[in-house]
């Protein structure tokens, strides 16, 4: 959640009166306090804050933030006032900034707009496991098993799958079992950071590189040293920065923007893409040795819908989740979980979540049924039949029932027929443009070649590619 | 012509009095409850169901990105307008991603609702 909350912590009372007018004057509400035992004394936990801005302190008091700090993994990042020089503090670099004094408005604004796009990717992503994506659902347990075969090696990862299916999940997960656990993970979505920041961002710059680096700054890849760098929607990177992401992969070896001073990397590389990479190479959009670097150990994260045995579990994760954040005890009813079974979920795992973030908000303790639900997410009344035409042009017709004629069926020529016949009807309806048929199919484009191909059925006007 | 019925969240209560001032010089803007953060925001919109929802982005407990995200699951959601002093494009692509329909700096708030709303107005006009 990007707060708005900031944490002043200075024993200088005027310095911290000035923070404080400054914070307040650029919409922010900061909360002013001269120790530690303060901020305790009032229940505030580090993640309360969108940043925690540390002056001077008592003997040691630095000391006890850093402790204070340690014991909250969701910390916000610490803002340090100049007496501190270049120190860390110990902390993640990732997690330290350095603010000038007289503040400067310009970096401060920048400084805290950083901070505020860091939280946001943050909570793009549900809380990560060591295991990975919870769930029992066959495709899940394959997953898991991947993560375990490929963590203890350094080979690229390529994570692909639908928008929500919790890829940062599998790659902390890697992270988590490899060798590198005890060094940093760092994740970075490239396709929220505009293309000319990308490069900074990854890289770090100098001094004046160019307009608005006030002051050096460490790259993604220099934090990640001896970790994990994870880089999210890669497929929208902009193809200037895939030559260089794929000159770091192949010489391990990178320049600061504004710097032609090569540094060395050692950073386990895992990618991840909610597009399809084959498509994008296919249109000129991606590199393809770019793809075969990355694309070692392909591993693919499964929609909602193709494991909706899983949704009792999930739901009660998330269930509890929110009961932590005081959010008050939420059930629902076994009907409103047998509707959300039947549910689509094009935003997947993310899409449930919020919901449940919705329900928690809206209906604490107390049991959610299914007329409680948006209506998007209850059964549409006497589901209508569906018919269609099947190879040899004989009409299926499929009852909401599904019932099961007395002297049995041939299930798999039945399901066969249902799908050619669906496929042919989304093909008139796309004019035979396969890529248009397999969105109103909710298929990949290469799922649906591959099915017209095994029903060898054709393509009716477009031209083989 | 109704007016839309319009929400209004922000954490900082010196800047609900002046929108609220702002506002009430809108004829096309009836501005029928307020809130201090994004729980309320989801809260208010599930039981005003506005035609607009004006909200800020930085906020203590819940965002306004993360509320977005909430409320457009509802049934028949409103128009949201996420309001913030950040107006860079990472933001905005944020905004855009949880679901958001419009984006206003607050540096020029009064003139962007007002281009807003008549857009929105002539809309459902046409």
């Amino acid at each position: 959640m990007p707060e708005s909350r900031v944490l002043v912590l200075d024993k200088n009372e005027d310095r911290a009166r000035e923070m404080t007018a400054i914070l307040n004057f650029l919409d922010f509400s900061p909360l002013d306090f001269r120790t530690l035992k303060e901020v305790q004394d009032e229940n505030l936990a580090p993640r309360d804050f969108l940043a925690i801005v540390l002056g001077s302190t008592e003997l040691g008091g630095s000391h006890d933030v850093v402790n204070w700090l340690r014991k909250d993994p969701q910390h916000a990042p610490l803002l340090l006032m100049p007496e501190y020089g270049d120190d860390t503090l110990g902390l993640d670099p990732a997690d330290v900034w350095h603010l000038a004094y007289p503040v400067q408005q310009s970096q401060l604004t920048e400084i805290l707009r950083r901070v505020s796009i860091r939280l946001l990717n943050a909570e793009m992503e549900s809380e990560a496991t060591l295991e990975g994506p919870t769930g029992n659902a066959p495709a899940v347990a394959r997953v898991r098993h991947m993560i375990a075969q490929v963590a203890s090696y350094d080979t690229s990862v390529l994570i692909t799958g639908e928008s929500g299916t919790g890829k940062e999940v599998v790659a902390r997960a890697i992270h988590a079992q490899s060798a590198r656990r005890a060094m940093p993970f760092v994740a970075v979505n490239c396709g929220a950071i505009p293309a000319d920041l990308l490069e900074s961002e990854l890289f770090g710059h100098e001094k004046g590189a160019f307009t608005g680096a006030i002051s050096t700054r460490q790259g993604r890849f220099e934090m990640a040293e001896g970790g994990t760098l994870f880089l999210d929607e890669i497929g929208d990177m902009s193809l200037p920065m895939q030559v260089k992401l794929l000159r770091v992969l192949q010489e391990r070896s990178f320049e600061r923007v504004g710097s032609n001073q090569t540094r060395h990397c050692d950073v386990r590389i895992i990618a991840a893409t909610h597009r399809n990479l084959e498509e994008r190479i296919a249109d000129g959009k991606f590199r393809e040795d770019l793809f075969y670097r990355l694309n070692v150990f392909p591993i693919e994260t499964p929609a909602l819908r193709d494991r909706a045995e899983d949704l009792p579990t999930l739901i009660g994760e998330f269930a509890e989740a929110n009961e932590q954040k005081g959010r008050g005890r939420l059930r629902l009813t076994k009907d409103a979980i047998r509707a959300l079974q039947g549910c689509r979920w094009p935003g997947n795992v993310r899409e449930l979540s919020n919901l449940i973030e919705r329900l928690a908000v809206l209906h604490p303790n107390s049991e959610v049924t299914v007329d409680m639900l948006p209506e998007r997410y209850r059964p549409a009344p006497g589901t209508a039949p569906v018919a269609a035409t099947a190879e040899g042009g004989a009409v299926v017709s499929l009852d909401a029932q599904f019932t099961l004629p007395e002297d049995g069926i041939d299930l798999r020529a039945y399901i066969q027929a249902v799908e050619t016949g669906l496929i042919r009807q989304a093909l008139d309806q796309a004019d035979g443009v396969v890529a248009h048929a397999a969105e109103l199919l909710n298929l990949r484009r290469t799922t649906l070649v591959e099915k017209l191909r095994k029903y060898k059925m054709q393509r009716s006007t477009e031209a083989e590619a | 012509m109704t007016p839309l019925r319009t929400i209004l969240v922000d954490d900082h209560a010196d800047f609900r009095r002046l929108a609220q001032a702002l506002l009430s010089e809108l004829d096309s803007v009836d501005l029928v409850a307020m809130g201090a953060d994004g729980e309320e925001a989801v809260r208010l919109c599930d039981e005003h169901r506005p035609d607009l929802l004006l909200c800020d982005i930085a906020m203590p407990k819940m965002g306004g990105i993360q509320a977005t995200r909430l409320i457009k699951a509802q049934d028949q959601p409103p128009i949201i307008a996420l309001v913030s002093v950040y107006g860079d494009a990472e933001h905005r692509a944020h905004a855009q991603a949880a679901g958001a329909d419009h984006f206003i700096n607050k540096v020029d708030f009064l003139p962007s609702v007002a281009d807003l709303v008549e857009k929105v107005m002539e809309k459902r006009n046409a």
